[in-house]
Order: structure tokens, then C-alpha cells, then sequence
């Protein structure tokens, strides 16, 4: 079996092989020059973080977009290796040349796609080591690596999505029992799930931490945490996330004198007077947050989702391909 | 001992019945020939007995056991599906060596022998073959595969009269080869192609089957009888009459005997395979003759 599934995707393999190639050479290139103008950067600002942040980018335009490559290559492969495993088979009638030989349909499954899937987390693990290691200066930089779009394109949730889309494929195209159908679904239903647990789901794998603090300092959680909320909780706690279009009309009359270049504002306005007013009226900051060390947690449960929803469509995919006639 | 039985093996895919209701028994060492219209459950029959159908009804023995998912199982059967499914990227040496990997008793020797003899080549693309090309391999694969039970669908379909008789030539030495432990059920309309090769046959007609046995038995047992234009009621209640035409004068009955014809009025005649298959199928519809082709239709 083994040499069948190495005789029908050698060719296949090869220009994957050489695009992941070809798209290494390029990251690594730019990972070098960034990771160059990084250290001269901080040689430069020897540790003051008011020259860091004076800094320009450390990537700018397309460059600044490679990290998306592992979001892409997961989903392109479930569309063109995934979708058509069986659904090709059963298109060009070739089942029923491998379902007569002396091997079972599970058999045939059990070795094809498991090649493939292996095939898939390959690929996906060595773009995201790629990116990962890519993303290292930004990360140093902007602290950025738990965010939404940073934090999906590093570490092992990658490795989830490809062996995810792979499985998506796979089950699409074993009940569709057509190619194209089976590649729409792999793209809907890989941009449409990972949008959900992305923007819905993730935060909430472990309760967020939300920090008090006096409306006059200033707060930001330690390392590269990934900051849901933040804004001023009113003395009746009312919470006003940040950004004066919000804060302004829930502010005292007193309060709103005070800000710089409203109509009626008293003398002597600034932000600070703001600030100082708002502590006055027990206004407090809040910060609600994950803290950088569930980073890998997160990492692992994310994971752990696309690899669990995959093996479900994997068993559903073998007893589809048992029971129904080819 | 029987290589098939079948116990009223039911189909249906949705609303629309395959088959209904097939009881058949072919012993080993035969070829039978599986004929009918388009539509009647032909290929849905192969498909059960090969395991790549689950029947909705009724139960089927193939060589042995049910049709299942095992490895056993499958390296005892050589199906052939009408649409030559073959892997187009691949040469037919990939091919025999996919066998190689995939089939406990497989004979790439044979296979090799077969198409070159035929003057195939094994290192260009089947996709690039012609028809008749990419269903000799396809057929040379199946008998590499060395089964006790050969089902073929269709198998001439594809084949110039020159493959066809090349075909049956491969398939009466491997026969022979096989010494009494190869069964084969081929399909097909061409009813002539069958007679050389057949010795025993399944008449399948609107998803029902008409006629089942050896054809032998079958030819001894049907005659025409040819007499006066009379009441057939005599006749009707001592035979079973299949189909009857009449003109002014003169009626023509075709029956199954169930003893002798004592009437002396009636002359009975023999009747040849190809009578025998239309006398069955104007049997379930009338216009079933038009759909039975005897000059090598193509599909």
C-alpha cells in the first residue's frame, strides 16, 4: 500500500518539496536581515525603551505578510491533497480498481491517509518553525506573539490546522464523492472555524486575569501577554473600555472640562487633569488579560482542538468508506 | 460445489430498484453469461458479488462466504468494471507492480507475457493508450491477480472483433490453466460473443431475473412448436408457454417443455441461445428484443 500512495503523490510531493523550498529561501533571506537590523537597533538604543519605540518597522509591506504562510499552506493542502484522497478515486472510478485488490477498503484508508496526514503536519511543522523563528525580533519588539494573527501563525497551532484541513479533505471528499464540492468545503469550513475559535473561542480557554489600577498610572501585563480589555471602571463600576469616544460621555461634567479642546474647557486643561479628576471621583484603570506564560497552554489547547476535530472526521471518513458502496 | 448463490438479493439505490429480489446459483468451474437490457441489474449484480455494493435485501454467497471486507476474501475475486478503471498517469507496469504490492498470489509474469504479446507498451501512460489498449491491461491485470471468481462487466465493449476473439482466447487458457478452479461471469449484450464461451447463464430483465441454469438443460428444455392457428389452452396447461406470435393461419408458440408434445398438430424445433435470451426478455416487455443487440453494439 505504501508504495501505491508513494507511486500516486511522488510527483506531487516534489513540487511541494521544492515551493516549501523555494518559500524557506525567501524567509530565511528576509529572517536574516531582520534579525540583522534588530541587533543593530538595540546595540544602538542600549536598552532605553524610549529609542526602541521611536524605531521604525522592523518588516514593511508584502514581507510583513509572510507569517500567513502558515495559515495558507495548511488549507492548500487540505484543497489539493485532502479533497480529492477519495473523492478522485471514486471520480475517476479508480476505487474500483484498489477496492478489488486483495486489500481492505480500512487498510487502503488506514495507509493512504495516514501518509497524508503525516505529510500534512510535516509541511505545516517545518512553515511554522519557518515563521516562528521568522516572527523573533517582532515578537522581542512588540511583545505581539500572543495576539490574534501573530499567535496563529507561530508555535504548534499550524502543525493543528494542516493535519485539520488535511482531515477536512479527506471526510468532505469521501462524502461528497467529488473533488470540487470537497474543495470548497476544506475553504469554507477552515476559514470559517478557525474565525470562530479565533475570535470567539480562544480567549476563553482559560479565565482571563483582570488587574486594578490607579487611573493616573499606567498598566501593562509583563511579557508577550495578550490584552482583551482595557479601559476606566467607574465608582458605580461601570465599565468604559479605552478610547475617549467611549470614556468622554461616561466621564463627570467636571471631569469633561478638563480635557483638552472640548467646547467650554476650562483653563489649565491637560490629560493628566483629566486623569487626576477621574481618580477623584473613583474612577480606577482595568486591564482584563491572558498573561504570557499560558502562551504555550493556549498553544496546546488550540492544537489540541483541530487535532480532535480532525480524528473525529477521520473515524467518521472510515466508517463512511466501510459501509457505503463504492 | 457452487462458486455463487444468491438468495433474493434486493438493491435499491433511492427510490429506484437495481434488483429485486435475485435468485441464482452458478457451480464452479463454470462461465456464465449475465445478459439483459441496459438497466436491468446487471452491473448492480457484479457490483454486490464483488463486495463493492452492500445489498439491501437477501443474502449472496461468493465462493464461500458473503462478499465482506477481507483480505481472504478479496484476493479470491477478479472484478473487471465496465468504465476500465485504470490510473491514467500511470504505466502499466506501475500498475503491475501496485498489483504486485496489493495481491498475495499475484503473477506479474503473466501479465507482462499477456501485453506484450498484444504489442501494449507497459512504459507509456494507460491514459495515452487507446480504448481497446487500456481494457487489454486492465484485463491482464485482473487475471494477474490469479482469482477463483472472474466478474466482468461488459468486458467487450471496448475490444475490436480481432481483441474480442484475442480475449476470449486469454480467457479459455486461463480457464484451462485454472483446471476447474476458475469461475467466470462476464456481461454483455452481445449474445453470439457469449454462446462460443458460455455454459451457463443468467437472464436478468427489469431488475428481475427471467432465466438462470445451463444452457444445455435450457436449449433441450424450450422449443418452438409451429401449428395451426388453434385455442393454445392444451398447450398452456401441459408447458409453460414463454411467448407466442400468430399470423392468419399459422401460430407460433415458444415454450418450456415439461414432457413431451403430444399434439401431433405442432412441429417443434430447436432453439438457438440468442432465440432462447429474446423469447425471455419479449417475455417481461414487449419491446425488450429492440434493447438486445446480436451484431456488437458498442455499449
Amino acid at each position: 500500500m505504501t508504495w501505491l500512495v508513494w507511486r500516486q503523490y511522488r510527483a506531487q510531493g516534489a513540487i511541494a518539496a521544492a515551493l516549501l523550498a523555494a518559500a524557506a529561501a525567501v524567509i530565511l533571506a528576509d529572517g536574516f536581515q531582520i534579525a540583522s537590523h534588530w541587533h543593530a537597533i538595540l546595540v544602538r538604543c542600549s536598552g532605553s525603551s524610549t529609542c526602541l519605540q521611536q524605531q521604525s518597522a522592523l518588516a514593511n509591506g508584502v514581507v510583513s505578510d509572510l507569517p500567513y504562510i502558515s495559515l495558507i499552506v495548511p488549507a492548500v493542502l487540505g484543497m489539493l491533497w485532502g479533497a480529492p484522497l477519495v473523492a478522485h478515486e471514486l471520480e475517476a472510478r479508480t476505487s474500483d480498481f484498489a477496492w478489488t485488490q486483495s486489500v481492505t477498503r480500512t487498510r487502503w484508508l488506514t495507509v493512504k491517509a495516514g501518509w497524508l496526514l503525516l505529510a500534512a503536519a510535516a509541511c505545516g511543522g517545518a512553515v511554522t518553525a519557518l515563521t516562528t523563528w521568522w516572527s523573533g525580533p517582532e515578537n522581542a519588539r512588540f511583545a505581539s506573539a500572543f495576539e490574534p494573527g501573530h499567535f496563529d501563525t507561530q508555535g504548534i497551532v499550524p502543525v493543528g490546522y494542516a493535519v485539520f484541513a488535511m482531515a477536512l479533505g479527506i471526510a468532505a471528499g469521501t462524502v461528497a464523492r467529488r473533488t470540487l464540492p470537497a474543495i470548497a468545503v476544506v475553504l469554507g469550513g477552515f476559514i470559517a472555524l478557525r474565525l470562530v475559535i479565533s475570535d470567539f473561542l480562544r480567549q476563553h480557554y482559560m479565565a482571563a486575569v483582570t488587574t486594578y489600577y490607579n487611573v493616573t498610572g499606567a498598566f501593562t501585563p509583563t511579557g508577550q501577554a495578550w490584552v482583551l480589555a482595557q479601559g476606566g471602571v467607574s465608582p458605580t463600576g461601570r465599565v468604559v473600555p479605552t478610547g475617549w469616544g467611549d470614556l468622554y460621555p461616561a466621564l463627570p461634567a467636571s471631569c469633561r472640562q478638563l480635557l483638552p479642546g472640548t467646547p467650554g474647557a476650562k483653563s489649565g486643561a491637560s490629560l493628566n487633569a483629566v486623569f487626576s479628576c477621574m481618580r477623584a471621583h473613583g474612577w480606577r484603570g482595568f486591564a482584563t488579560y491572558q498573561p504570557a506564560s499560558r502562551y504555550w497552554p493556549f498553544q496546546g489547547i488550540e492544537a489540541g482542538i483541530y487535532l480532535l476535530l480532525a480524528a473525529a472526521l477521520i473515524a467518521g471518513t472510515f466508517v463512511i468508506i466501510r459501509r457505503r458502496d463504492a | 460445489m457452487t462458486a455463487i448463490e444468491t438468495h433474493e438479493l434486493s438493491k435499491r439505490y433511492r427510490r429506484v430498484s437495481a434488483l429485486t429480489e435475485c435468485s441464482v446459483t452458478v457451480p464452479e468451474g463454470r462461465v456464465c453469461a449475465l445478459v439483459g437490457p441496459n438497466g436491468a441489474g446487471k452491473t448492480t449484480l457484479l457490483r454486490l458479488l464483488a463486495g463493492l455494493a452492500r445489498p439491501t435485501a437477501g443474502t449472496a454467497s461468493v465462493l464461500g462466504g458473503a462478499p465482506r471486507q477481507n483480505p481472504a476474501f478479496l484476493a479470491g475475486i477478479g472484478f473487471l468494471a465496465q468504465e476500465i478503471p485504470l490510473y491514467r498517469r500511470f504505466t502499466a507496469e506501475d500498475h503491475i507492480r501496485i498489483g504486485a504490492h496489493l495481491n498475495p498470489r499475484w503473477d506479474a509474469g503473466l501479465a507482462r507475457a499477456r501485453l506484450e504479446e498484444l504489442r501494449i507498451p507497459l512504459d507509456q501512460r494507460v491514459g495515452t493508450l487507446s480504448g481497446g489498449q487500456r481494457a487489454q491491461v486492465a484485463l491482464a491485470l485482473t487475471l494477474a491477480k490469479r482469482p477463483r471468481l472472474l466478474l466482468l462487466d461488459e468486458p467487450f465493449a471496448a475490444l475490436d472483433p480481432l481483441a474480442r476473439r484475442n480475449f476470449l482466447a486469454t480467457l479459455a487458457m486461463a480457464m484451462a490453466e485454472a483446471a476447474g478452479d476458475l469461475t467466470v461471469v462476464l456481461s454483455s449484450h452481445l449474445v453470439t460473443d457469449l454462446e462460443r464461451v458460455c455454459d451457463h447463464i443468467i437472464l436478468l430483465a427489469g431488475s428481475l431475473v427471467q432465466l438462470c441454469g445451463d444452457i444445455d438443460t435450457l436449449l433441450a428444455e424450450h422449443k418452438v412448436l409451429v401449428g395451426p392457428r388453434k385455442d393454445i389452452a392444451p398447450i398452456e396447461r401441459a408447458h409453460k408457454v414463454v411467448q407466442t406470435a400468430a399470423t392468419a393461419r399459422q401460430s407460433t408458440l415458444f415454450v418450456h417443455l415439461n414432457g413431451p408434445v403430444i399434439d401431433p398438430a405442432y412441429q417443434a424445433e430447436d432453439v438457438t441461445l440468442e432465440e432462447l435470451v429474446l423469447a425471455y426478455m419479449g417475455a417481461d416487455e414487449a419491446s425488450a428484443g429492440r434493447h438486445l443487440s446480436t451484431v456488437g453494439e458498442g455499449s
